[in-house]
């Protein structure tokens, strides 16, 4: 127990501690928003603010017993599944078409996307739904979701495929099957995995939207990124139910984000458009 | 994967005629990009060019080039162009050396280090608009735990962040590095891990210290790697929005507004359609233009 640590176990434990201080650092803004959420409202206008405290969940009952917030979860769900399995179902074919035969080009327009702003297809995005009455609408979220859903899911997938052995595909067109029967028979089963990290992906960045729901969601299509800002008035701040509903709107998307950790940073630099 | 790329590709039909297959294939996947993207674009080009509200019966007026000529003397635009630069340019210059070293920390073994990675991917993923508002709570001058933070080392009068004129840009940048500071650290994670070990245990036989080890072999090998970083973060810092609009909405008075906001502001909320198209355009111009720079300062490195 007396004994000195040897110089490289010191070393080893000087760098757990610096490590774990600074992944503490960075998640304590998590850990104060679900402790908040948890606070009566006496408690949150405590000063020093209290760690230890009885935990109440009011918070939570008045953030899901307000039916427009359920509904508002309901459209984020809706808007996030139907571009991420829109985008999939449009991308991954075109990944088979630009992994197995290449097409230069794509790189730049991948990149042009990445780069434009998101404001510069919202501006005639929003005249031209209101043209044809859809602003508001489901579909005028999912469609300009694409805008990134897409890119991304092409740019994932083209890594993927290019993974698959040419050899099962040459077998199978020996064998009689066609394009469609490989790709639905070989690719999509082979790269299942990568589909479900690609949608889990394309999901995280239509559901965090803000800007894209903020021009074209009305108050009955809004989504959660655009509802909790409700929770700040002018005056006043409803602190525990805005800690309980941001709580609520970004645990799913932290526990689905763990589960695909390996290619976060792939699907970052594809990128959603982020404003 | 590699290895399937470098394969000549084999004729995948035996016809010999031109082979349509891939270009059916990414058919559908075309016509929606140009349908949310590319028509898009050419519209706001149309845009830029009239003068045109959505409310009232007028038509658009053709006004030529009118609209970029009025952003010259809009005040408020030049105004929001520069902090935006400041923006980006305060972002870098914390985001990458930062990220650096937390990559070179986390590069090192310790118990528990790839869960530390992990967790290192949750600020990028939250719902940037929620987590604006749980800083906001945060950063509150009477009540908020940072106030507290720094009263416990000794700081009685901390200012008050964003309402404070001088500290709302960099206090936003805060914010902005406590969600992207983690990717640039990520990013350089995997180009440590790419690095050849050999001469840096050449330079460990030749006594080198830690910190010259560091000046002559990690950071010029990090540089393309620092780059891409640096690439990344310029094309998001250049269109910061979403934190801005939730936390001060450009405020105090225009004082945190970017130029991504004033665009917001300027054809959705003021309604002028056609100037806040050519402001757009500006935009993107200056995202590529400074993507391009940086394309170019990495050739010579790598």
């Amino acid at each position: 127990m007396r004994r000195r640590l040897s110089p490289q176990r010191r070393r080893r434990l000087g760098f757990a501690v610096a490590g774990w201080t600074v992944t503490f650092l960075l998640v304590a803004p998590f850990l104060w928003m679900v402790l908040g959420s948890f606070k009566t409202t006496v408690d949150f206008l405590a000063f020093p603010p209290v760690f230890v405290f009885a935990p109440t969940l009011d918070n939570y009952r008045q953030v899901l017993a307000d039916n427009s917030f359920l509904h508002y979860t309901l459209n984020s769900t809706i808007v996030a599944a139907g571009a991420t399995a829109l985008g999939l179902l449009l991308g991954i074919p075109a990944a088979y078409a630009l992994a197995r035969w290449r097409r230069t080009g794509i790189g730049v327009v991948l990149l042009l996307a990445r780069m434009a702003p998101g404001i510069a297809f919202l501006i005639p995005l929003f005249v031209m739904f209101l043209e044809l009455q859809l602003v508001g609408s489901y579909v005028s979220l999912i469609a300009s979701h694409l805008i990134f859903t897409l890119p991304l899911t092409v740019w994932m997938m083209i890594g993927f495929i290019e993974a698959v052995p040419i050899e099962i595909e040459k077998a199978a067109l020996i064998d009689g099957c066609s394009l469609v029967g490989v790709l639905l028979r070989i690719i999509v089963p082979l790269t299942a995995q990568g589909i479900a990290a690609t949608g889990i992906l394309a999901f995280i960045a239509s559901w965090n939207n803000f800007l894209f729901a903020l021009v074209l969601a009305n108050e009955k299509t809004k989504t959660l990124p655009v509802a909790v800002l409700g929770y700040i008035g002018y005056n006043s701040i409803q602190w525990g139910t805005l800690m309980a509903a941001a709580t609520f709107i970004t645990l799913p998307v932290l526990v689905l984000a763990l589960c695909v950790q390996r290619y976060i940073v792939r699907g970052l630099v594809a990128g959603a458009v982020t404003g | 994967m590699v290895d399937v790329a470098a394969a000549p590709r084999a004729p995948v039909t035996p016809r010999r005629r031109r082979d349509w297959t891939p270009e059916l294939l990414s058919l559908p996947a075309l016509v929606a990009i140009l349908a949310v993207m590319g028509f898009p674009l050419l519209y706001l080009g149309w845009m830029s060019l009239h003068r045109w509200s959505l409310v009232g019966f007028d038509p658009p007026r053709f006004v030529g080039l009118g609209n970029f000529a009025q952003l010259v003397q809009d005040e408020r635009f030049v105004e929001a162009l520069g902090r935006t630069f400041w923006f980006t340019a305060l972002g870098l210059v914390s985001n990458l050396p930062l990220g650096l070293g937390i990559a070179l920390l986390m590069h090192e073994r310790f118990p528990g280090r790839s869960l530390c990675r992990a967790l290192l991917i949750l600020p990028m993923v939250a719902t940037p608009a929620a987590m604006g508002l749980v800083w906001v709570i945060m950063l509150d001058p009477t009540l908020g735990i940072v106030r507290y933070l720094l009263g416990a080392i000794g700081i009685d009068h901390p200012p008050l962040w964003l309402s404070d004129p001088d500290l709302v840009v960099p206090t936003l940048v805060a914010v902005d590095a406590w969600m992207w500071t983690p990717m640039v650290a990520l990013i350089c994670i995997a180009g440590l891990a790419a690095l050849p070990p050999e001469p840096f245990e050449a330079a460990l036989v030749d006594g080198a210290s830690a910190l010259q080890r560091f000046r002559y072999l990690t950071l010029p090998m990090m540089l393309p790697t620092l780059m891409v970083a640096a690439m990344l973060r310029v094309m998001d810092l250049l269109k910061l929005i979403d934190i801005v609009y939730v936390m001060t909405g450009g405020g105090p008075g225009h004082l945190s507004e970017t130029i991504n906001l004033y665009n917001y502001l300027a054809a959705l909320s003021y309604d002028k359609i056609g100037y806040g198209s050519a402001i757009a355009l500006v935009l993107f111009a200056i995202v590529i233009a400074c993507t391009l720079v940086l394309i170019r300062l990495r050739r010579p490195a790598s």
